[in-house]
């Protein structure tokens, strides 16, 4: 236990929140809306609902006008707007008040009393790059298009933190086009001398990111699978519904299995994370490698599983391959995730 | 609860640690089958006399009457241990146990029950050479003259049948209705006359399963067990009777076996920085496979001991194992190279994760194969999970 996890205060029902995220995606959330019009327009209101229900004070701290929960209060959220291919998304702003729960003064403490008061929207960029020596443009990040802030972490969590106020002089935020139209993304061009370091648990931030990806791919994976499985049930061929067919359906349990694989282990990850308990770094990173696989399987095969349909704009299965391709690279490649638990995996395997 | 079962691992890894033979791996590196039935004996006898065996025998047996939170906690932790597993004991203590103890009569009971603990050893005598996937098509004729059965026919895959002393046995009664009517449940002494025994070599050299041939073979009317024709009801209990413990413990035994795959991958010596990064993330690949694992059936069994297991559970945790172990030992039998292939001496009885890879990668088609096919537990998984179309079946 690290000294900034609070003592919980009374726990709120998940079954309860995710009810609540649901009805609210479904009634705000038109997934093909995005396709016409890509940007954050698409979804006016979206987020200050999110904010309304009191999803940004959640984790925040009861000293400063927080609900003192778990990350096991935002993991059916981030599972929902996985779902539900929610374009608004408060992940990043979420990592930040984890990272800076724990800050009484200073531009941390700043920052986080905007984001309790509804004024900041936080944006995440991970750099292999020290601060000082950092490109003049950040490239791709998520959010960035409506974010106030900017905060910049080290790859694997840990080493120096900075964090920019994006509505300062010096800045351009480009929205970037990017197939994955579900989401916007920007290139943020910035003056590297305008930075302020802050001291920031980096590591509890890339958890966090860890598992908001995670759960969003479960969510995804499992929508994508539901219709893929409804679709091959009414759709005939031969005589049959096409989900009777042992070749289909041989591979449909193999994409329920790793799914479900990969939601045992994101929960547990969570559970860990919540606690702070046992190699909760680890396992979020672990998590976030299942989660992406397996939704990156089930949106390719559900397209394959549609034939021709699927190929198709009007289908909306690629918008569930394209958000998992997203998914797969954002904040990370597969290969970096592995090559950042794998020292801790290996130590503890040699401990027996 | 939590208490009883935290207080029971900490008794046990005492236990354990004063009782697990030491260097047992090594003294079973390549001996021969009059070694590793002696070790497998004297590993059991130890586990009974200390109540370790029959957790979950109802409560007048000693050692009986454990719940399954605890019967979970003995697994794992004699997994973590390294102890042997009891191969050759398993049927006795599980699928003869159990059935006995819920459709067994009282004399049954009385007979094979205490026999178990001192070591009579049982097989199962259910697939035959045309029913295997399709077991209720089972074929061997048993017919009722007086007070005996006179059984014809032949099984296959019972494990270790050429040393056991009975064997449970489905045989066919009646031919006229569906065909899981008509089955009926029989104990079959080994040593009856017309039983003959022949074990069948596996792909690794081993022998842990015996073809079964039945000629004229007499058994007494009192050894029938549950009603005549309704024998297929009774399998039921047979093949549930261990209630996912199996895996429990060869997923920790897996977990455990990690470290070997490390030490192959970094050769002794070296620092971890060096390891390959392709071999490295290979492992971090099939680490965090086998937590999601551990993890999934974690959450199987609060379910079972909560009596709300889903349908279809235990077939994914099946498939999920069975996938995991043979991509571990793949892995391993890779990064050994070579030399894999000129190490032909093993362990028996422990398990898949021996340390000798080729016997291991070869071994790890039984979990893909027994206990229901990998393709049927997909059958299960798409018809009863995903509630896809079932198809027209013979």
């Amino acid at each position: 236990m690290t000294a900034d996890v609070l003592d919980v205060a009374e726990r709120m029902d998940p079954e309860e929140l995710r009810d609540a995220a649901r009805r609210l995606l479904a009634d705000q959330v038109d997934r093909r809306a995005v396709l016409d019009a890509p940007g954050p327009e698409s979804h006016g209101a979206l987020f200050g609902e999110m904010a309304n229900l009191g999803w940004l004070l959640l984790t925040a701290p009861a000293a400063r006008g927080g609900l003192d929960q778990s990350f096991e209060a935002l993991a059916p959220i981030y599972e929902e707007m996985g779902r539900a291919l929610s374009p608004a998304a408060i992940a990043s702003t979420m990592a930040a008040v984890d990272m800076l729960r724990a800050q009484d003064d200073g531009p941390g403490a700043e920052l986080l009393d905007r984001i309790i008061a509804g004024e900041a929207r936080v944006a995440i960029a991970f750099t292999r790059a020290a601060p000082s020596t950092l490109p003049q443009t950040i490239s791709l990040v998520p959010g960035g298009t409506e974010a106030t802030d900017l905060l910049l972490l080290p790859e694997a969590g840990q080493g120096q933190a900075a964090l920019f106020d994006l509505r300062g002089p010096g800045v351009r935020i480009e929205q970037v086009e990017t197939w994955d139209r579900s989401r916007f993304f920007a290139d943020i061009h910035l003056d590297t001398a305008a930075l302020k370091p802050l001291q920031v648990a980096g590591e509890i931030g890339r958890a966090h990111c860890d598992l908001a990806i995670a759960w969003d791919c479960i969510g995804g994976a499992q929508q994508a699978l539901d219709e893929a499985i409804a679709y091959m049930g009414t759709r005939k061929q031969f005589g049959r519904p096409i989900g009777s067919f042992q070749a289909l359906k041989h591979r449909a349990a193999d994409l329920k299995v790793g799914l479900e694989v990969a939601r045992a282990l994101t929960q547990r990850a969570t559970a860990a994370f919540a606690e702070r308990s046992g190699a909760w770094a680890d396992l979020a990173g672990q998590a976030h490698l299942l989660a992406v696989d397996s939704y990156r399987a089930i949106t390719e095969e559900s397209i394959q599983f549609h034939g021709g349909i699927g190929f198709t704009w009007e289908h909306d299965c690629h918008l569930f391959l394209k958000r998992a391709l997203m998914n797969e690279v954002l904040l990370g490649t597969p290969e970096q995730v592995r090559d950042r638990v794998a020292p801790g995996i290996l130590e503890r395997a040699l401990k027996r | 609860m939590t208490d009883r079962v935290e207080a029971l691992r900490s008794e046990l890894r005492t236990w354990l640690a004063q009782n697990v033979p030491a260097g047992w791996r090594d003294r079973q590196q390549g001996d021969d089958i009059e070694g590793f039935l002696a070790s497998q004996r004297e590993w059991f006898a130890r586990l009974v006399a200390a109540g370790y065996a029959t957790p979950h025998w109802s409560p007048q047996w000693p050692g009986g009457g454990r719940s399954l939170a605890e019967q979970v906690a003995i697994f794992e932790e004699i997994a973590r241990a390294d102890a042997p597993r009891m191969s050759l004991f398993f049927v006795s203590l599980y699928h003869a146990a159990m059935t006995l103890q819920e459709w067994g009569s009282e004399a049954q009971k009385a007979r094979h029950l205490p026999a178990i603990t001192k070591g009579e050893i049982w097989c199962q005598g259910f697939s035959e050479p045309n029913a295997g996937s399709d077991l209720a098509s089972l074929r061997t004729r048993a017919e009722r003259k007086g007070d005996r059965y006179i059984v014809n026919g032949q099984k296959i895959w019972s494990t270790l049948g050429q040393f056991a002393d009975w064997c449970l046995l489905l045989v066919r009664t009646d031919s006229s209705g569906p065909k899981q009517a008509g089955i009926t449940f029989l104990l079959m002494d080994m040593r009856s006359k017309g039983v003959e025994a022949r074990p069948i070599r596996q792909i690794t050299g081993d022998e842990e399963f015996a073809e079964l041939f039945l000629d004229d073979v007499e058994i007494p009317v009192e050894n029938l067990v549950g009603p005549e024709n309704e024998g297929w009801k009774v399998a039921q209990t047979t093949l549930s009777s261990e209630r996912g413990l199996t895996l429990v413990e060869l997923t920790e035994r897996m977990a455990r076996s990690l470290w070997s795959l490390v030490e192959l991958a970094t050769s002794v010596g070296e620092e971890l920085g060096r390891i390959d990064d392709e071999a490295r993330r290979r492992i971090v690949d099939i680490a965090s496979r086998i937590e999601g694992l551990r993890a999934m059936i974690a959450i199987l069994m609060a379910r079972r001991i909560a009596g709300q297991e889903g349908v279809g559970d235990a077939s994914m945790i099946k498939l999920a194992y069975a996938r995991i172990a043979r991509d571990f030992t793949s892995l391993g039998l890779r990064l050994r190279g070579p030399l894999a292939q000129r190490e032909t001496r093993y362990v028996l009885g422990a398990g898949y994760e021996t340390g000798n890879w080729m016997f291991d990668f070869m071994n790890s088609y039984q979990y893909n194969i027994a206990g229901g096919s990998n393709e049927i537990q997909r059958n299960i998984i798409s018809e009863r999970v995903l509630a896809m179309p079932r198809e027209k079946s013979a």
